[in-house]
């Protein structure tokens, strides 16, 4: 008689792989055969998560079509089990799968089109933070500036392109042939800020300077030190991201 | 466990759950409520799809001021071996302490292993380890919460060999443990039931009563095997069948008046089709199966 914790593991390795017979051994066939029992609960597990992967990736769906999504998503899950219950968690790692993916090397342009579709869905169920005021940066002494450090609101991913997959996804939802077909795609690496904005979730392009710098802002760094990149207008890009409730907190260094 | 057993359990800062029928709130129908209002005795959400911030917590926290909240869990993974996830119990407390629900309820099952979670109900042996358990589990998510939180039976699909309790005395049992309350699924005690050969009236005697505190109704499919065999899915994918409105009406003179939900998951209809499932629900509370279909 297996421990639950044995059970449990043999159970897991049969939803990923199939059923085997340690999991198989432990089910009462009863008229039905175990594998057929085992299979009802796998075939609820990775309908769940197609379903949620085709929620989260519609443009990548669309520009694959259903059969490709199917085989794509079946494999990922596989391999990519999910760590947690909050649905809106999973499918962070699609993009790369669909990088190494060899039947998604036809379409260069998809991994690109899904690490946007993550962004926006990392946008909209970013969890709710109070977002930084700039009236609070105005009340913080001069002095002090230089050792400030800004911390992004959970809904901010920055990206950087090698195709131009916001005017894809727009396109391709939008079902505009006209559109797709205009879209240059030789134009080369772009630079794309998505966040969760007071109207809901934004797109905003962005040059690859003010990329560089707002990657600096987000991961910390002391303004003084980003004051001295002169290749941007460092209050327009401070000011642009307070108004937009894009940062949620500071931290002086002692 | 600290949570004192009781008939009458401890419920702090929320008023009691109206023992009427309400409705499964599903995304497709968040700006219908909010725009028109309906007549609702209550909605219950799953807790997990709040787990983020956005539009549907703020869809939530405009919803939960006109009407009575129950957060229904799908993945606390309550029958986990290596316990129940931290950071999964920290989110659901703080969902508990801005929504401030009527009831909070969860599943007799498991999902999570190793790190990995399976979004489905998977199926508990029914051993006393597991019961120890089960019941150190929810004793855990009881404290967290301070509150009582109630308990579902699942669909059964399979049985495993070495199961030695009878599912509705492993309720019972969880039950008299842990001071939790039941949700009894009537839909599920039906389906399993049918699964596997055993008397549903049966099940329904053995749950204590006065721990029935909210019943769940929702439709399922019959799937033929290649074997010819058949086995019924909980798909949540249709109205209630007639077998599972008259189970529900002997649920209902065994147990009384008790918070009735309707769920439906899969092809979600319109909110005036789940409206008419619950007022179904309500007129077979207020006068008996035989009456309502008369009617």
């Amino acid at each position: 008689m297996p421990s639950l914790h044995e059970l449990q593991r043999a159970f897991a390795r049969a939803m990923l792989a199939g059923p085997a017979d340690e999991a198989c051994g432990a089910i009462l066939d009863d008229g039905i055969a175990a594998a057929e029992r085992l299979r009802v609960h796998r075939n609820t597990f990775r309908a769940n998560l197609a379903r949620t992967l085709r929620m989260t990736y519609p443009a990548v769906d669309k520009l694959v079509g259903e059969a490709f999504f199917d085989a794509a998503s079946e494999t990922f899950i596989a391999r990519h089990p999910p760590h947690s219950a909050d649905l809106n968690e999973y499918g962070a790692c699609f993009p790369e799968f669909l990088d190494t993916f060899p039947a998604a090397c036809g379409v260069p342009y998809l991994a690109d089109v899904a690490r946007f579709e993550w962004a926006l869905n990392v946008a909209a169920h970013g969890r709710d933070t109070p977002t930084l005021a700039a009236a609070h940066l105005l009340s913080i002494e001069p002095n002090q500036h230089a050792r400030l450090r800004f911390v992004p609101h959970p809904s901010v991913t920055l990206l950087a392109l090698t195709y131009p997959a916001d005017e894809i996804a727009d396109a391709v939802l939008a079902g505009d042939d006209a559109a797709i077909a205009a879209i240059d795609l030789s134009g080369g690496m772009l630079h794309v800020i998505v966040y969760r904005g007071a109207r809901g979730v934004e797109a905003q392009r962005l040059t690859t300077d003010a990329h560089r710098f707002l990657l600096r802002l987000h991961a910390g760094e002391p303004l003084g030190a980003l004051l001295e990149d002169t290749r941007v207008n460092v209050p327009a890009l401070l000011a642009d991201a307070l108004d937009k409730g894009r940062l949620t907190a500071l931290r002086i260094d002692p | 466990m600290s949570v004192p057993a009781s008939e009458d359990p401890v419920r702090e800062g929320h008023a009691p759950v109206p023992a009427c029928a309400g409705i499964g709130l599903r995304f497709q129908h968040h700006a219908e409520v909010i725009e028109q209002r309906p007549a609702v005795a209550w909605f219950e959400v799953h807790s997990e799809n709040y787990f983020g911030g956005g539009k549907p917590l703020a869809w939530l926290d405009a919803i939960r001021a006109d009407y009575a909240i129950s957060l229904h869990g799908v993945g606390l993974s309550l029958g986990s071996a290596e316990g129940v996830s931290e950071r999964h119990l920290a989110r659901l407390e703080a969902l508990v302490r801005r929504i401030q629900p009527v009831l909070v309820s969860e599943h007799l099952s498991w999902s999570a292993v190793s790190g990995m979670h399976f979004p489905d109900l998977l199926p508990l042996p029914l051993t006393e380890e597991a019961l120890a358990v089960f019941c150190r589990n929810v004793g855990q998510v009881q404290d967290r919460l301070r509150r009582t939180i109630l308990i579902e039976n699942p669909s059964s699909y399979l049985r495993y060999r070495h199961s030695s309790i009878p599912e509705c005395d492993f309720v019972a049992a969880v039950a008299a443990r842990t001071g939790c309350g039941i949700l009894c699924d009537v839909n599920n005690v039906f389906v399993s039931a049918c699964n596997h050969g055993f008397d549903a009236q049966r099940y329904l005697s053995a749950l204590p009563g006065g721990r029935v505190q909210e019943i769940h109704l929702a439709g399922h499919r019959v799937r033929t095997l290649d074997n010819g065999g058949e086995i019924r899915i909980d798909d949540h994918g249709s109205r209630v069948c007639d077998q599972v409105w008259a189970l529900y009406a002997d649920a209902i003179a065994r147990f009384g008046r008790v918070p009735t939900l309707i769920e439906w998951d899969t092809d979600v209809p319109p909110l005036s089709v789940l409206r008419e499932e619950a007022a179904k629900a309500e007129r077979i509370m207020s006068t008996g199966w035989r009456h309502a279909v008369a009617a």
